[in-house]
C-alpha cells in the first residue's frame, strides 16, 4: 500500500472515530470507515481487505450488547469483496469510485442486518431501498472529497 | 517465465483461501457465547477507543458545565421549599414506624455519573458511564436522571460501567401509578424509525382505566428498580385482551439521547447482587453492608 494512501485510510478511520464515538454524532455523520476499507481493500487483496475488515469490525461493535459481530461479518465480507473488483475494474475514476463507495455502503448495511439480532433490525424495505441507498450516497460523496484532498496527481493514485 | 503465471494463480488462491478463512473467523464471533464477546468489546473499548471514548466524556462534562447558571439557580430554588417543609416529616415518620412496630424503610444511596454514548451501529440503546466497581456500582443498578427513569447497569468493571435504556429490547420494569390502582410490566416497543420507539404498559386489570396524562412510577416489585421513581405517563390504549387485560402506550418521561448526566441508585438496603469483573453472566447473592 502506498503511503499517501495509507494515510488517508488512517485519516478516514480516525476522522470516523471522532465523529461518531467521540461526538456521538451517529448517522448525521458519514461512514467514513467503510470508505477507507474499500479503498485499502483494492490495493490489499481478499485476505488483507477481510483482516483489516474484521478489526473494523470488531472496533464498531465495541458498544453493542444486542448483536455483537454483525458489523464484524459485514465489513469483513465487504473487505474481502471489495479487493475482488480489481479483477473487474481497472482505474479509480471518480464516477467509479462514487459507484464503488455507494454499493460497499449498501451491501455492508444489508450484510449487517443479516447477521443481526431479528428482534433489533429495520424492516428490510425501509433500510435496503431508503436508508441505506441515502446514507450510501452520503459516505461515497464524503470519501471522495477525502480523496480528492489526499490524491490529487493522477501519478500518485 | 512460464511458471509466473502458475505462480501468480497459487497466490491468489492462497489470498482467496485466507478470505475465506477470516470470514469463517467472523462468523465464529457472530455466534461466541456472552462472556468472551462481552471480553472483545472490553478489550476495544479500553484500547482502540479509549481516547475517543475520554473525548466524548470530556465534551459531556463540559456541556454539563456549561448549563445556564440562572437554571439551575430556579432548579435549586424550587427545591428549598419541599424539602424544607419535608423536614419533620422523616422524623414523624420514624417515630410512627417505631409505633407501628414496622421496619425501616431502606434507604438508596446514589452516585453521580457522566453518561457516555457512542454513535456507531448497534449502540442505539447502550450507554458508558464513568463509574464502575469502585463508585460501588453494580449490574442491575437503576440509573436515573431528574426526569426519571433511564434505564438500568448491565455490566461493570473496574473504571466504567455499561448499560442500556428503556429503549432497549431486553428492558423491563414493574409499574404503577403513584396512587396503585393500577399495575403492570412496562417494556419498549420498536417503531419503524428508531426515534419511533415507545414503552407499552402490559398486563393491567382489564378494569383499570387509565386516561392520557396519567403518570406511572416504578413499583419496586422484584427487587431491581427503588419504589416511586417517575417512569412516563399514558398516553392512549394499545390493546385489549378480551376480558382480560389491557395495554396502554407510554409516553417516556426521559429521551435517552439527550441525557449526559444521571444518577446510579447503589445499595437497596435489601439483599444487593454484585459481580466481579468476569462474573456479569454467573451473579452471587451477598449480604447487605
Amino acid at each position: 500500500m502506498r503511503l499517501r494512501l495509507f494515510l488517508l485510510c488512517t485519516t478516514l478511520i480516525v476522522t470516523h472515530l471522532v465523529l461518531h464515538v467521540a461526538l456521538e454524532l451517529g448517522p448525521v455523520a458519514p461512514d467514513l470507515v467503510v470508505v477507507a476499507l474499500l479503498l485499502a481493500s483494492r490495493s490489499l487483496g481478499s485476505s488483507g481487505g477481510a483482516v483489516l475488515g474484521f478489526v473494523l469490525g470488531l472496533v464498531e461493535d465495541a458498544f453493542a450488547t444486542i448483536s455483537f459481530g454483525a458489523n464484524v461479518f459485514a465489513l469483513t465480507v465487504v473487505g474481502a469483496l471489495g479487493a475482488r473488483t480489481r479483477d473487474f475494474f481497472v482505474g479509480d475514476s471518480i464516477p467509479f469510485l462514487a459507484v464503488f463507495f455507494t454499493l460497499g455502503k449498501w451491501s455492508r448495511d444489508l450484510l449487517a442486518w443479516t447477521a443481526s439480532d431479528p428482534a433489533a433490525r429495520l424492516p428490510l424495505g425501509d433500510l435496503a431501498l431508503v436508508e441505506s441507498p441515502l446514507l450510501g450516497l452520503y459516505a461515497a460523496a464524503a470519501g471522495l472529497v477525502f480523496r480528492v484532498l489526499f490524491i490529487r496527481r493522477r501519478g500518485n493514485r | 517465465m512460464a511458471g509466473q503465471p502458475r505462480h501468480m494463480g497459487e497466490r491468489r488462491k492462497t489470498d482467496l483461501l485466507l478470505a475465506v478463512g477470516v470470514i469463517l473467523g467472523s462468523l465464529i464471533v457472530l455466534n461466541l457465547p456472552p462472556g468472551p464477546q462481552r471480553a472483545m468489546r472490553h478489550f476495544m473499548r479500553e484500547t482502540v477507543l479509549s481516547p475517543f471514548i475520554e473525548i466524548n466524556g470530556a465534551i459531556a462534562r463540559t456541556r454539563e458545565r456549561a448549563l445556564d447558571f440562572d437554571l439551575l439557580r430556579t432548579q435549586m430554588d424550587s427545591l428549598v421549599a419541599p424539602v424544607a417543609a419535608q423536614r419533620t416529616l422523616a422524623e414523624e415518620n420514624r417515630q410512627l414506624r417505631s409505633l407501628l412496630g414496622l421496619k425501616e424503610r431502606p434507604s438508596h444511596r446514589v452516585t453521580a455519573v457522566t453518561v457516555i454514548r457512542a454513535g456507531t451501529p448497534g449502540s442505539e440503546s447502550t450507554f458508558q458511564l464513568d463509574a464502575g466497581l469502585g463508585g460501588g456500582i453494580s449490574p442491575f443498578n437503576a440509573v436515573v436522571t431528574e426526569s426519571g427513569l433511564l434505564g438500568q447497569v448491565q455490566e461493570v468493571f473496574s473504571r466504567y460501567s455499561m448499560g442500556y435504556d428503556w429503549s432497549h429490547r431486553d428492558f423491563r420494569v414493574s409499574a404503577m401509578t403513584p396512587d396503585g390502582r393500577a399495575h403492570g410490566l412496562v417494556e419498549a416497543v420498536r417503531g419503524g424509525f428508531r426515534e419511533q420507539d415507545r414503552l407499552v404498559l402490559r398486563g393491567t386489570a382489564y378494569l383499570s382505566d387509565l386516561s392520557p396524562g396519567d403518570e406511572l412510577v416504578t413499583s419496586g416489585r422484584g427487587g431491581t428498580f427503588p419504589w416511586g421513581i417517575r417512569i412516563g405517563w399514558i398516553s392512549g390504549p394499545a390493546e385489549a385482551s378480551a376480558g382480560w387485560s389491557r395495554s396502554y402506550y407510554v409516553e417516556p418521561a426521559v429521551h435517552p439521547g439527550a441525557v449526559t448526566h444521571a444518577l446510579v441508585h447503589i445499595g437497596s438496603g435489601a439483599g444487593v447482587t454484585v459481580a466481579a469483573e468476569d462474573s456479569v453472566f454467573r451473579p452471587q447473592q451477598v449480604d447487605p453492608p
